[in-house]
């Protein structure tokens, strides 16, 4: 399959990269089998993410989708925002093809073991 | 450089037809179409040209015309040289010694070999991508009946000492005549001097399309003398050693492009290595944490691999696909497998460093304008993908505010 235009917008132009000094949350994780990593940074005001930074270590469908979740988290309650599906987040990419969902995969863990620090009080 | 212009350097992927080389081809399609086999007029033109062809490839390597036997390409003449000699000869013995960095129709071939029974020997590569003759020595047994070791890595392009491992064998076969010597040299094959009995090597395999001509063709060199079994079988073509009408088209157009290759070797090789030495000596300039694959020194000349460090191959490879550049990478992504390439990692290297590297593969029509461009986007592509990396950066976890 031939990758979004959305796809090569974000590999070529990624949103929200790097860290946040004053994050709320800083949560990394990888894929054992393939060794894609993905940073998620948060700041949460009021139960609602303030600002996302990503960084990602892997193929391009991992950098998209590190991206993209960011954009997508920006300005949610964390309650939407624990509601984004690995569906939602390929949508929001253009599609990706089957062997490649992985990726998506990786970001929503990452997403959900930052909401489930920030739920149990801890940093990562 | 406008946003259009595309630039390939994958050359050791494959290359395109030389118009000198297609001109010719055509000719086969439409006007001396025959079957090489057929005895009317038609099919006599046909042979005479697949002959013409045997005589350029022949002359391309050093060998005799009937040492050549046509096939479908390298894959096909690593199968045919591995199968059909250790069929010929199992009876003196069913021991193969090859190397981890083969390719992978040669590697595919020794590990079906071994699921039947035969013992396999793989010889290690250092740190500089070459085998040691005295690893050759060691491991070389009284039932070893066959050496297949590549002349030029396909990934790395270093040269190894077939040379030198053809007189280890030579001195063994004082107790053991029964062992051989077979090397794939694809990618070796116009892009520097062959000669069969300079090298002493019993068979070589060849592709067309690495040399400028189309792909589907390639041919096996047979020594004369030694003993082998067709694969392909129910027909008299080739003489009895791959049954099937003959490419006709594409062995003449093989031959073209062999012919040219002889007559442009020299211009061509001083060429690229040119253009590779100005890519070589800009990349390590101006991007740090890169690390070269395989010997500087000992190596095809159109050829470069780097790993860069903390960024994944398969990214770069699309942020350059996006600026028109074509280049290759070991990243396992990119294969649909899950390890990274075994050519990288055969030389010590960590995974990172595996799934970082790129291929940049030079061919005679890439110009230094071309390069200096590449460079450009390169550099930037790499500073980008750096900025988006966790690996050069330590996590440090914030409390909760």
């Amino acid at each position: 399959m031939v990758y979004s235009n959305i796809f090569k917008d974000h590999l070529t132009n990624p949103r929200n990269v790097g860290e946040l000094s004053d994050a709320t949350i800083v949560v990394e994780e990888s894929n054992p089998v393939c060794g894609d990593r993905l940073r998620l940074s948060l700041v949460i005001e009021n139960g609602r993410i303030e600002t996302a930074r990503f960084l990602a270590y892997g193929c391009p469908p991992t950098l998209v989708s590190g991206s993209m979740l960011t954009e997508m988290l920006i300005d949610k309650t964390l309650q939407n925002a624990a509601a984004i599906t690995k569906a939602d987040l390929i949508e929001a990419i253009g599609g990706l093809p089957v062997r490649k969902h992985h990726a998506a995969a990786l970001a929503i863990e990452v997403l959900t073991s930052a909401l489930k620090g920030i739920n149990e009080g801890r940093p990562s | 450089m406008t946003g259009t212009h595309r630039i390939y350097l994958d050359h050791s992927a494959t290359t395109p037809v030389d118009d000198r080389v297609a001109s010719v081809m055509l000719q086969t399609l439409t006007k001396n179409f025959g079957n090489a086999s057929s005895v009317h007029g038609y099919g006599q033109q046909a042979r005479a040209a697949v002959d013409r062809a045997r005589r350029e490839v022949a002359a391309l390597i050093g060998a005799r015309q009937n040492e050549i036997v046509f096939v479908s390409g390298g894959t096909e003449g690593n199968n045919l040289a591995i199968r059909g000699l250790c069929e010929a000869i199992q009876q003196h013995g069913r021991h193969i010694i090859t190397s981890t960095i083969e390719h992978p129709s040669v590697r595919g071939v020794c590990d079906s070999f071994e699921k039947h029974g035969w013992e396999i020997t793989r010889l290690p590569v250092y740190d500089n991508g070459i085998v040691r003759v005295e690893d050759l020595r060691a491991a070389l047994r009284s039932d070893t009946v066959l050496v297949t070791v590549m002349l030029a890595n396909n990934e790395i392009g270093t040269i190894q000492p077939i040379r030198e491992i053809a007189a280890v064998i030579r001195e063994h076969r004082e107790a053991n005549r029964n062992v051989w010597l077979h090397t794939d040299a694809v990618q070796a094959a116009g892009r520097i001097e062959l000669n069969v009995d300079e090298l002493g090597c019993d068979l070589l395999s060849l592709s067309a399309h690495k040399l400028y001509a189309p792909k589907g063709v390639g041919a096996l060199y047979v020594r004369r003398g030694v003993r082998l079994i067709g694969q392909n079988v129910g027909g008299h073509q080739e003489r009895e050693r791959r049954a099937g009408t003959e490419n006709v088209p594409g062995i003449v157009a093989f031959g073209e492009a062999a012919k040219i290759a002889r007559e442009e070797l020299r211009v061509r090789t001083s060429y690229v290595k040119r253009l590779r030495d100005r890519f070589e000596t800009a990349v390590t300039r101006r991007i740090d944490d890169v690390v070269l694959n395989g010997d500087p020194e000992h190596r095809l000349p159109h050829l470069s691999n780097f790993s860069f460090r903390y960024i994944e191959g398969e990214g770069l490879l699309i942020n350059l696909d996006l600026k028109g550049i074509a280049v290759s990478t070991g990243s396992a992504c990119s294969s649909g497998t899950l390890e990274p390439s075994p050519v990288i990692r055969a030389l010590g290297r960590n995974e990172e460093l595996a799934r970082g590297s790129i291929r940049f593969s030079f061919g005679k029509d890439n110009t230094e304008e071309e390069v200096d461009y590449v460079v450009e986007v390169l550099t930037e592509a790499v500073a980008r993908l750096r900025e988006l990396s966790p690996l050069n950066k330590t996590l440090v976890t914030s409390d909760l505010r």
